[in-house]
């Protein structure tokens, strides 16, 4: 996600894991874990004004 | 785009429409029956352990907080002010619009966007029953229904992981977006490549 922003054109793009985001069922936490997914929350600004 | 990547696109185009349907059925489940189980905490729970203000909370519309299957919260870093035009990208049952619409006030605009027709119903309705007034558009986040420039924010919530196509997302946000604009968005991101049994697993991605 960060590197589509930044080939977007987006500038001070940041990026935080959000915390206690979790999947509620065993079997797709584990796959999560697996993959490394995480929840993030992204922030950026188009250039310009 | 070479003629393997076109064979590709042509492969993934059926799956994409398997998965656009069942995002549809997973997220209207969610908004009309929230008492059910899911692949992911939905509803006050989700919102209380995200950060969400219990004042927000109890205000809004107990259907818009039941169906919330956001991922995150966006209003963290999203600086909204009075006046400003927010884009909710994904709006679904509605709760982040009414939360971005108190922010930015009677002088502001908030305009959700969703796949499905009947969630903009309820959002609109939700909203209306909030006090506040959302300009909820049917349509694809690959092809925003908005002019070029016309919001000041971008906010979403646990939607743009849905889609096949994010690189075009990303561009169909940043086109809306006025110069100078802002998004704060909470997504879903994945560190390693996601298996070919996932990507092909519509529930799954759905989820």
């Amino acid at each position: 996600m960060f590197a589509l922003l930044e080939d977007a054109g987006f500038k001070r793009i940041r990026s935080t894991v959000v915390p206690g985001f979790a999947f509620r069922k065993d079997s797709t936490r584990d796959a999560a874990e697996e993959y490394g997914v995480k929840a993030v929350l992204f922030t950026a600004r188009k250039p310009g004004a | 785009m070479t003629r393997n990547a076109v064979l590709q696109a042509d492969e993934q185009a059926p799956l994409e429409g398997v998965i656009k349907g069942e995002v549809l059925r997973m997220y209207q489940e969610v908004a009309e029956h929230p008492e059910g189980e899911f692949h992911f905490y939905h509803g006050r729970q989700a919102a209380e352990m995200f950060g969400y203000e219990r004042e927000w909370l109890d205000r809004a519309p107990p259907a818009a907080v039941a169906s919330f299957a956001g991922v995150g919260n966006p209003h963290l870093r999203s600086r909204l002010q009075q006046g400003e035009t927010v884009l909710d990208l994904g709006s679904g049952a509605g709760l982040d619009s009414i939360v971005a619409a108190w922010q930015v006030g009677p002088a502001g605009r908030v305009i959700g966007v969703d796949l499905n027709p009947t969630m903009c119903l309820k959002a609109q309705a939700n909203a209306t029953a909030s006090g506040v007034h959302l300009d909820c558009q049917e349509g694809r986040m690959e092809d925003i229904p908005l002019p070029d420039a016309s919001a000041d924010v971008v906010i979403s919530n646990g939607v743009i992981n849905l889609s096949f196509r994010k690189r075009r997302v990303i561009r169909e946000v940043f086109r809306v977006l006025k110069p100078g604009g802002r998004i704060s968005i909470t997504d879903i991101v994945s560190a390693k490549q996601l298996s070919q049994s996932i990507v092909n697993d519509a529930k799954l991605w759905a989820s």
